[in-house]
Protein backbone atom coordinates (compact mmCIF):
# COMPACT_ATOMS: atom_id res chain seq x y z
CA UNK A 1 0.00 0.00 0.00
CA UNK A 2 2.30 2.42 1.12
CA UNK A 3 4.85 1.76 -1.65
CA UNK A 4 2.52 3.39 -3.91
CA UNK A 5 3.22 6.61 -3.31
CA UNK A 6 6.64 6.24 -1.78
CA UNK A 7 7.82 8.24 -4.83
CA UNK A 8 6.29 11.28 -3.83
CA UNK A 9 8.97 14.16 -2.96
CA UNK A 10 8.03 14.61 0.73
CA UNK A 11 10.00 18.00 0.10
CA UNK A 12 7.81 18.95 -2.54
CA UNK A 13 4.49 17.78 -0.96
CA UNK A 14 5.19 20.20 2.45
CA UNK A 15 5.51 22.88 -0.17
CA UNK A 16 2.62 22.33 -2.12
CA UNK A 17 0.77 21.60 1.17
CA UNK A 18 1.58 25.08 2.49
CA UNK A 19 0.85 26.99 -0.20
CA UNK A 20 -2.34 25.18 -1.29
CA UNK A 21 -3.07 25.78 2.82
CA UNK A 22 -2.28 29.40 2.38
CA UNK A 23 -4.45 29.81 -0.28
CA UNK A 24 -7.20 28.22 1.11
CA UNK A 25 -6.84 31.24 3.44
CA UNK A 26 -6.77 34.04 1.56
CA UNK A 27 -9.65 33.10 -0.50
CA UNK A 28 -11.45 33.13 3.17
CA UNK A 29 -10.28 36.55 4.01
CA UNK A 30 -11.51 38.02 0.41
CA UNK A 31 -14.51 36.03 1.40
CA UNK A 32 -14.28 37.78 4.82
CA UNK A 33 -13.66 41.10 4.21
CA UNK A 34 -14.87 43.57 1.14
CA UNK A 35 -12.08 45.04 0.51
CA UNK A 36 -8.84 43.60 -0.75
CA UNK A 37 -6.29 46.46 1.68
CA UNK A 38 -8.47 44.53 4.99
CA UNK A 39 -7.28 41.49 3.37
CA UNK A 40 -3.25 42.71 3.40
CA UNK A 41 -3.62 43.86 6.39
CA UNK A 42 -4.70 40.90 8.20
CA UNK A 43 -1.76 39.00 5.89
CA UNK A 44 0.85 41.32 7.30
CA UNK A 45 -0.11 40.54 10.68
CA UNK A 46 -0.16 36.96 10.66
CA UNK A 47 3.23 37.28 8.62
CA UNK A 48 4.30 39.24 11.68
CA UNK A 49 3.43 37.18 14.19
CA UNK A 50 4.92 33.97 12.22
CA UNK A 51 8.26 35.85 12.17
CA UNK A 52 7.86 36.80 15.91
CA UNK A 53 7.96 32.93 16.75
CA UNK A 54 9.92 31.71 13.37
CA UNK A 55 13.43 33.96 14.52
CA UNK A 56 13.71 32.12 18.06
CA UNK A 57 13.95 28.91 15.70
CA UNK A 58 16.57 30.48 13.12
CA UNK A 59 18.46 31.83 15.99
CA UNK A 60 18.70 28.66 17.80
CA UNK A 61 19.08 26.27 14.82
CA UNK A 62 21.89 28.71 13.05
CA UNK A 63 23.49 29.80 16.59
CA UNK A 64 23.55 33.05 15.01
CA UNK A 65 25.28 36.38 16.84
CA UNK A 66 23.38 39.59 16.89
CA UNK A 67 24.07 41.80 13.31
CA UNK A 68 26.20 44.43 13.30
CA UNK A 69 25.08 46.01 10.36
CA UNK A 70 22.33 45.69 7.64
CA UNK A 71 24.55 43.87 4.60
CA UNK A 72 24.88 40.87 7.83
CA UNK A 73 20.93 41.17 8.38
CA UNK A 74 20.74 40.74 4.54
CA UNK A 75 22.50 37.48 4.70
CA UNK A 76 20.44 36.18 7.29
CA UNK A 77 17.14 37.15 5.65
CA UNK A 78 18.43 35.12 2.80
CA UNK A 79 19.41 32.10 4.71
CA UNK A 80 16.38 32.14 6.70
CA UNK A 81 14.13 31.81 3.05
CA UNK A 82 16.55 28.86 2.32
CA UNK A 83 15.72 27.09 5.85
CA UNK A 84 12.30 27.47 5.49
CA UNK A 85 10.92 28.04 2.03
CA UNK A 86 13.77 25.96 0.38
CA UNK A 87 14.29 29.54 -2.00
CA UNK A 88 17.19 31.37 -2.49
CA UNK A 89 16.19 34.84 -2.98
CA UNK A 90 18.97 37.20 -4.63
CA UNK A 91 20.41 40.71 -2.61
CA UNK A 92 20.32 43.91 -4.63
CA UNK A 93 19.88 47.32 -5.25
CA UNK A 94 21.62 48.08 -2.26
CA UNK A 95 21.19 52.39 -1.26
CA UNK A 96 24.46 54.13 -0.96
CA UNK A 97 23.57 54.19 2.94
CA UNK A 98 24.14 50.73 2.83
CA UNK A 99 20.82 51.01 4.75
CA UNK A 100 18.06 49.60 1.97
CA UNK A 101 18.38 46.78 -0.44
CA UNK A 102 16.07 44.21 -2.16
CA UNK A 103 15.24 40.39 -1.77
CA UNK A 104 14.85 39.18 -5.69
CA UNK A 105 12.45 36.13 -5.97
CA UNK A 106 12.75 34.60 -9.90
CA UNK A 107 9.98 32.30 -8.25
CA UNK A 108 7.97 32.70 -4.99
CA UNK A 109 6.24 28.79 -3.66
CA UNK A 110 3.48 31.00 -2.07
CA UNK A 111 1.89 31.82 -5.65
CA UNK A 112 2.65 28.92 -7.66
CA UNK A 113 -0.90 28.08 -8.29
CA UNK A 114 -2.21 31.53 -8.11
CA UNK A 115 -3.64 33.42 -10.89
CA UNK A 116 -4.82 37.49 -9.65
CA UNK A 117 -8.12 38.32 -11.28
CA UNK A 118 -8.23 41.68 -12.67
CA UNK A 119 -10.37 43.14 -9.78
CA UNK A 120 -8.07 42.00 -7.52
CA UNK A 121 -5.23 44.29 -8.40
CA UNK A 122 -4.93 46.09 -4.86
CA UNK A 123 -4.29 42.40 -3.12
CA UNK A 124 -0.74 42.03 -1.85
CA UNK A 125 -0.94 38.32 -1.82
CA UNK A 126 2.75 37.66 -0.25
CA UNK A 127 1.86 40.08 2.43
CA UNK A 128 2.77 37.64 4.62
CA UNK A 129 6.39 37.36 3.68
CA UNK A 130 6.85 40.83 4.69
CA UNK A 131 5.20 40.89 7.53
CA UNK A 132 7.31 37.85 8.64
CA UNK A 133 10.53 39.65 7.62
CA UNK A 134 9.27 42.47 10.21
CA UNK A 135 8.32 40.28 13.23
CA UNK A 136 11.25 38.71 12.93
CA UNK A 137 13.70 41.71 12.64
CA UNK A 138 11.74 43.54 15.64
CA UNK A 139 12.29 40.68 18.15
CA UNK A 140 16.41 41.14 17.29
CA UNK A 141 15.77 44.86 17.92
CA UNK A 142 15.57 46.07 14.05
CA UNK A 143 12.71 48.06 12.53
CA UNK A 144 12.62 47.77 9.39
CA UNK A 145 10.00 48.96 6.39
CA UNK A 146 9.00 46.48 4.26
CA UNK A 147 7.40 46.53 0.89
CA UNK A 148 6.90 44.92 -2.63
CA UNK A 149 8.12 46.63 -5.66
CA UNK A 150 7.35 44.31 -8.20
CA UNK A 151 5.54 41.02 -7.93
CA UNK A 152 5.30 38.22 -10.55
CA UNK A 153 1.47 37.79 -10.13
CA UNK A 154 1.04 41.28 -11.33
CA UNK A 155 3.10 41.00 -14.48
CA UNK A 156 6.38 41.43 -13.44
CA UNK A 157 9.52 39.15 -14.22
CA UNK A 158 10.37 38.79 -10.77
CA UNK A 159 8.87 39.48 -6.95
CA UNK A 160 11.13 42.24 -5.59
CA UNK A 161 10.60 42.63 -1.67
CA UNK A 162 12.22 45.96 -0.50
CA UNK A 163 13.31 46.55 3.18
CA UNK A 164 14.65 49.45 4.57
CA UNK A 165 16.71 50.07 8.02
CA UNK A 166 14.47 52.28 9.68
CA UNK A 167 16.25 52.16 13.70
CA UNK A 168 17.74 50.48 16.02
CA UNK A 169 15.40 49.73 18.92
CA UNK A 170 17.42 50.23 22.08
CA UNK A 171 17.16 47.62 25.19
CA UNK A 172 15.28 48.59 28.05
CA UNK A 173 16.45 49.52 30.58
CA UNK A 174 15.23 48.23 33.97
CA UNK A 175 13.73 50.41 36.67
CA UNK A 176 16.17 52.10 39.10
CA UNK A 177 19.12 51.40 36.61
CA UNK A 178 20.73 54.18 34.61
CA UNK B 1 28.55 18.98 39.22
CA UNK B 2 25.45 20.19 39.82
CA UNK B 3 22.81 22.38 38.84
CA UNK B 4 21.01 24.55 41.44
CA UNK B 5 18.12 27.00 39.44
CA UNK B 6 17.29 28.30 36.60
CA UNK B 7 15.88 32.03 35.79
CA UNK B 8 14.81 32.68 31.76
CA UNK B 9 13.75 36.13 31.46
CA UNK B 10 12.55 38.15 27.94
CA UNK B 11 14.10 41.39 26.81
CA UNK B 12 12.11 43.48 28.82
CA UNK B 13 12.89 42.04 32.08
CA UNK B 14 10.02 39.83 32.75
CA UNK B 15 10.87 36.55 34.52
CA UNK B 16 9.15 33.59 32.01
CA UNK B 17 10.04 31.40 34.06
CA UNK B 18 12.37 29.85 37.34
CA UNK B 19 12.99 26.11 38.14
CA UNK B 20 15.09 24.85 40.74
CA UNK B 21 16.51 21.57 41.84
CA UNK B 22 19.23 21.73 44.39
CA UNK B 23 18.89 24.74 45.73
CA UNK B 24 19.35 24.19 49.91
CA UNK B 25 19.18 28.09 50.74
CA UNK B 26 16.64 30.65 49.84
CA UNK B 27 17.25 34.17 48.88
CA UNK B 28 15.16 35.61 52.18
CA UNK B 29 13.11 37.59 49.68
CA UNK B 30 10.37 37.10 47.12
CA UNK B 31 10.27 34.89 44.08
CA UNK B 32 9.72 38.86 42.69
CA UNK B 33 12.38 40.87 44.23
CA UNK B 34 14.33 38.20 43.73
CA UNK B 35 14.30 38.12 39.64
CA UNK B 36 14.26 41.81 39.95
CA UNK B 37 17.67 42.16 41.83
CA UNK B 38 19.38 39.38 39.34
CA UNK B 39 17.98 40.99 36.07
CA UNK B 40 19.36 44.60 36.85
CA UNK B 41 22.44 43.13 38.58
CA UNK B 42 22.60 41.60 34.75
CA UNK B 43 21.94 44.82 33.18
CA UNK B 44 24.82 46.10 35.25
CA UNK B 45 27.36 43.87 35.16
CA UNK B 46 26.99 43.36 31.43
CA UNK B 47 27.00 47.08 30.08
CA UNK B 48 30.20 47.42 32.74
CA UNK B 49 32.10 45.03 31.18
CA UNK B 50 31.24 45.75 27.16
CA UNK B 51 32.53 49.19 28.57
CA UNK B 52 35.59 48.58 30.71
CA UNK B 53 36.60 45.93 27.56
CA UNK B 54 40.40 46.76 26.27
CA UNK B 55 38.88 45.26 22.69
CA UNK B 56 35.52 44.41 20.73
CA UNK B 57 33.77 42.69 24.15
CA UNK B 58 32.15 40.05 20.96
CA UNK B 59 29.99 37.97 23.17
CA UNK B 60 30.47 39.85 26.37
CA UNK B 61 29.50 38.84 29.96
CA UNK B 62 29.98 35.34 30.35
CA UNK B 63 29.81 33.72 33.99
CA UNK B 64 30.65 34.63 37.27
CA UNK B 65 32.26 32.36 40.03
CA UNK B 66 32.30 32.86 43.95
CA UNK B 67 33.73 30.16 45.98
CA UNK B 68 30.88 28.30 46.33
CA UNK B 69 28.81 28.43 43.41
CA UNK B 70 28.79 29.71 39.44
CA UNK B 71 26.38 31.86 37.00
CA UNK B 72 26.26 31.21 33.53
CA UNK B 73 24.55 33.42 31.51
CA UNK B 74 23.43 33.24 27.87
CA UNK B 75 21.64 35.83 25.81
CA UNK B 76 19.98 35.30 22.89
CA UNK B 77 20.35 37.95 19.96
CA UNK B 78 16.51 38.54 20.58
CA UNK B 79 16.94 39.73 23.49
CA UNK B 80 15.88 35.90 25.70
CA UNK B 81 18.39 35.76 29.06
CA UNK B 82 18.80 32.57 29.86
CA UNK B 83 20.80 32.21 33.61
CA UNK B 84 21.85 29.52 35.43
CA UNK B 85 23.68 28.41 38.89
CA UNK B 86 25.79 25.91 39.20
CA UNK B 87 28.40 24.66 41.48
CA UNK B 88 31.99 25.93 40.47
CA UNK B 89 33.38 22.94 38.88
CA UNK B 90 30.39 22.48 35.97
CA UNK B 91 31.99 22.69 32.65
CA UNK B 92 30.69 23.29 28.83
CA UNK B 93 27.54 25.14 30.52
CA UNK B 94 27.19 27.36 27.38
CA UNK B 95 26.70 24.75 25.11
CA UNK B 96 24.18 23.13 27.42
CA UNK B 97 22.19 26.39 27.36
CA UNK B 98 22.50 27.12 23.73
CA UNK B 99 20.70 23.36 23.48
CA UNK B 100 17.98 24.33 25.99
CA UNK B 101 17.20 26.80 24.08
CA UNK B 102 16.86 25.24 21.23
CA UNK B 103 15.85 22.03 22.28
CA UNK B 104 13.12 22.60 25.49
CA UNK B 105 12.52 26.39 24.81
CA UNK B 106 12.10 26.73 21.01
CA UNK B 107 10.34 23.02 20.56
CA UNK B 108 8.01 23.71 23.72
CA UNK B 109 7.26 27.19 24.64
CA UNK B 110 7.84 28.90 20.95
CA UNK B 111 5.70 26.21 19.33
CA UNK B 112 3.21 25.94 21.27
CA UNK B 113 0.47 27.62 19.82
CA UNK B 114 -0.91 28.10 23.70
CA UNK B 115 1.75 30.82 24.41
CA UNK B 116 1.75 34.03 23.22
CA UNK B 117 5.01 35.35 23.20
CA UNK B 118 6.12 37.72 26.32
CA UNK B 119 4.18 36.01 28.85
CA UNK B 120 4.86 33.85 31.69
CA UNK B 121 5.40 30.27 30.80
CA UNK B 122 2.86 27.73 32.47
CA UNK B 123 3.44 25.02 30.37
CA UNK B 124 3.84 21.76 32.18
CA UNK B 125 4.93 20.20 29.43
CA UNK B 126 7.63 22.33 29.27
CA UNK B 127 7.84 22.14 32.58
CA UNK B 128 8.30 18.54 32.55
CA UNK B 129 11.29 18.53 29.47
CA UNK B 130 13.11 21.16 31.05
CA UNK B 131 13.18 18.67 33.75
CA UNK B 132 13.99 16.13 31.78
CA UNK B 133 16.37 17.76 30.21
CA UNK B 134 18.54 19.10 33.21
CA UNK B 135 18.01 16.25 34.79
CA UNK B 136 19.83 14.17 32.01
CA UNK B 137 22.83 16.63 31.26
CA UNK B 138 26.45 15.48 32.91
CA UNK B 139 26.53 18.62 34.87
CA UNK B 140 23.32 17.58 37.13
CA UNK B 141 25.71 14.68 38.06
CA UNK B 142 25.16 13.60 40.99
CA UNK B 143 25.13 15.68 44.51
CA UNK B 144 28.10 16.45 46.98
CA UNK B 145 26.62 16.81 50.30
CA UNK C 1 12.11 19.67 10.24
CA UNK C 2 12.00 23.15 9.14
CA UNK C 3 9.18 23.31 7.17
CA UNK C 4 7.22 21.52 10.14
CA UNK C 5 7.60 24.54 11.95
CA UNK C 6 6.94 27.19 9.06
CA UNK C 7 3.65 25.15 8.86
CA UNK C 8 2.91 24.59 12.39
CA UNK C 9 3.14 28.45 12.83
CA UNK C 10 1.24 29.54 10.05
CA UNK C 11 -1.67 26.39 11.21
CA UNK C 12 -1.40 28.05 14.59
CA UNK C 13 -2.03 31.91 13.28
CA UNK C 14 -4.97 30.21 10.35
CA UNK C 15 -6.69 28.75 14.06
CA UNK C 16 -6.37 32.39 15.78
CA UNK C 17 -7.61 34.27 12.88
CA UNK C 18 -10.92 31.88 12.00
CA UNK C 19 -11.44 31.84 15.74
CA UNK C 20 -10.85 35.73 16.66
CA UNK C 21 -13.84 36.42 18.76
CA UNK C 22 -14.45 40.23 16.61
CA UNK C 23 -15.56 38.21 13.68
CA UNK C 24 -18.94 35.91 13.40
CA UNK C 25 -16.40 32.88 13.26
CA UNK C 26 -16.22 29.34 14.37
CA UNK C 27 -14.67 26.14 13.94
CA UNK C 28 -16.78 25.43 10.62
CA UNK C 29 -14.35 28.35 8.52
CA UNK C 30 -11.34 26.82 10.38
CA UNK C 31 -12.90 23.15 8.80
CA UNK C 32 -13.73 24.59 5.22
CA UNK C 33 -10.16 26.30 4.96
CA UNK C 34 -8.94 22.66 5.67
CA UNK C 35 -11.26 20.96 2.90
CA UNK C 36 -10.34 23.18 0.48
CA UNK C 37 -6.70 22.37 1.07
CA UNK C 38 -7.66 18.79 1.08
CA UNK C 39 -9.56 18.35 -2.16
CA UNK C 40 -6.55 20.07 -4.19
CA UNK C 41 -3.61 18.40 -2.13
CA UNK C 42 -5.21 15.16 -2.93
CA UNK C 43 -5.16 15.79 -6.57
CA UNK C 44 -1.85 16.39 -6.93
CA UNK C 45 -1.08 13.66 -4.38
CA UNK C 46 -2.54 10.86 -6.37
CA UNK C 47 -1.75 11.96 -9.69
CA UNK C 48 0.94 9.21 -10.32
CA UNK C 49 -0.94 6.21 -7.95
CA UNK C 50 -2.91 3.81 -9.39
CA UNK C 51 -6.90 4.60 -8.88
CA UNK C 52 -7.98 2.46 -5.39
CA UNK C 53 -10.16 -0.52 -5.81
CA UNK C 54 -12.55 0.35 -2.78
CA UNK C 55 -13.42 2.87 -0.04
CA UNK C 56 -10.79 0.38 2.53
CA UNK C 57 -8.26 1.19 0.09
CA UNK C 58 -8.84 4.55 -0.23
CA UNK C 59 -8.94 4.63 3.69
CA UNK C 60 -5.82 2.92 3.72
CA UNK C 61 -4.08 5.57 2.05
CA UNK C 62 -5.28 8.27 3.99
CA UNK C 63 -3.95 6.06 7.17
CA UNK C 64 -0.27 5.97 5.83
CA UNK C 65 0.91 7.78 3.03
CA UNK C 66 -1.18 10.68 3.23
CA UNK C 67 -0.56 10.79 6.94
CA UNK C 68 3.12 10.45 6.67
CA UNK C 69 3.60 13.10 4.42
CA UNK C 70 1.44 15.73 6.26
CA UNK C 71 1.37 14.75 9.87
CA UNK C 72 5.10 12.96 9.95
CA UNK C 73 3.52 9.34 10.93
CA UNK C 74 1.52 6.97 10.52
CA UNK C 75 -1.46 6.61 12.57
CA UNK C 76 -1.59 4.42 15.28
CA UNK C 77 -4.70 2.67 14.13
CA UNK C 78 -7.80 2.06 11.78
CA UNK C 79 -10.72 0.61 12.81
CA UNK C 80 -14.20 -0.13 10.89
CA UNK C 81 -17.07 -1.66 11.18
CA UNK C 82 -17.68 -2.59 7.49
CA UNK C 83 -20.59 -0.11 7.28
CA UNK C 84 -19.06 3.47 6.67
CA UNK C 85 -17.78 4.07 9.94
CA UNK C 86 -13.82 4.57 10.25
CA UNK C 87 -11.96 5.69 13.32
CA UNK C 88 -8.32 6.65 12.79
CA UNK C 89 -6.68 7.27 15.80
CA UNK C 90 -3.00 9.33 15.80
CA UNK C 91 -1.39 8.95 19.77
CA UNK C 92 0.18 11.85 19.14
CA UNK C 93 -1.16 13.95 16.56
CA UNK C 94 1.00 16.72 15.31
CA UNK C 95 -1.13 19.49 15.88
CA UNK C 96 -1.02 18.68 19.57
CA UNK C 97 2.43 17.82 20.52
CA UNK C 98 3.42 20.57 21.72
CA UNK C 99 -0.02 21.73 24.15
CA UNK C 100 0.38 20.89 27.08
CA UNK C 101 -1.85 17.87 28.56
CA UNK C 102 -4.63 19.21 30.88
CA UNK C 103 -8.03 19.76 31.08
CA UNK C 104 -7.66 23.74 30.73
CA UNK C 105 -5.90 23.33 27.74
CA UNK C 106 -8.70 20.10 26.61
CA UNK C 107 -11.06 23.35 25.94
CA UNK C 108 -8.74 23.94 23.37
CA UNK C 109 -8.38 21.02 21.39
CA UNK C 110 -11.20 21.24 19.02
CA UNK C 111 -9.30 24.57 17.38
CA UNK C 112 -6.37 22.35 16.75
CA UNK C 113 -8.14 19.61 14.98
CA UNK C 114 -10.85 21.22 12.90
CA UNK C 115 -8.39 22.00 10.26
CA UNK C 116 -7.35 18.50 9.78
CA UNK C 117 -11.11 17.07 9.77
CA UNK C 118 -11.82 19.46 6.97
CA UNK C 119 -8.47 18.38 5.09
CA UNK C 120 -9.67 14.62 5.33
CA UNK C 121 -13.19 15.07 4.36
CA UNK C 122 -11.51 17.25 1.16
CA UNK C 123 -9.25 14.54 0.40
CA UNK C 124 -11.76 12.07 0.70
CA UNK C 125 -14.11 13.72 -1.55
CA UNK C 126 -12.08 14.53 -4.53
CA UNK C 127 -11.32 10.90 -4.15
CA UNK C 128 -15.09 10.73 -4.55
CA UNK C 129 -16.35 9.49 -1.22
CA UNK C 130 -18.33 11.79 0.20
CA UNK C 131 -18.52 11.92 4.38
CA UNK C 132 -18.32 13.66 7.70
CA UNK C 133 -15.69 13.80 9.71
CA UNK C 134 -15.43 14.55 13.67
CA UNK C 135 -12.70 14.42 15.63
CA UNK C 136 -12.15 13.55 19.43
CA UNK C 137 -9.66 14.43 22.01
CA UNK C 138 -9.59 12.51 24.84
CA UNK C 139 -5.98 12.78 26.30
CA UNK C 140 -3.46 15.85 24.79
CA UNK C 141 -1.59 14.83 22.41
CA UNK C 142 -3.99 11.81 21.31
CA UNK C 143 -7.03 12.40 18.79
CA UNK C 144 -9.57 10.16 17.38
CA UNK C 145 -11.04 10.92 14.07
CA UNK C 146 -14.78 9.34 12.65
CA UNK C 147 -15.21 9.64 9.50
CA UNK C 148 -18.32 8.47 8.78
CA UNK C 149 -18.94 7.79 4.95
CA UNK C 150 -22.44 9.18 3.41
CA UNK C 151 -23.54 6.24 0.86
CA UNK C 152 -26.95 7.73 -0.28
Amino acid sequence: MSRQASRLDAKKVNSEFLTLTYGALVTQMLRDFENAEDVNKQLERIGYNMGMRLIEDFLARTSAPRCLEMRETADRIQQAFRIYLNIQPTISNWSPASDEFSLVFDSNPLTEFVELPPDLTNLRYSAILSGCIRGALEMVQLEVQCWFVQDQLKGDNVTELRVKFVRRLEEVIPAGED
Amino acid sequence: MTIFNLYIFDKFGTLLHYAEWNRTKKSGITREEEAKLTYGMLFSIKSFVSKISPHDPKEGFLYYKTNRYALHYLETPSGLKFVLNTDTTAINVKELLQQLYAKVWVEFVVRDPLWTPGTVVTSELFQSKLDEFVRQSPIFGIRNI
Amino acid sequence: MSEEILFDCLHAEIVNYCLDSNKEHDLATLEYIGFTTGYRLIERLTREVSRFKDELETMKFICTDFWMLIYKKQVDNLRTNNHGMYVVQDKAFRFLTRISPGTKQLEHAPKFVAFTCGLVRGALSNLGINSTVTAEVQSIPACKFHIEVNRN
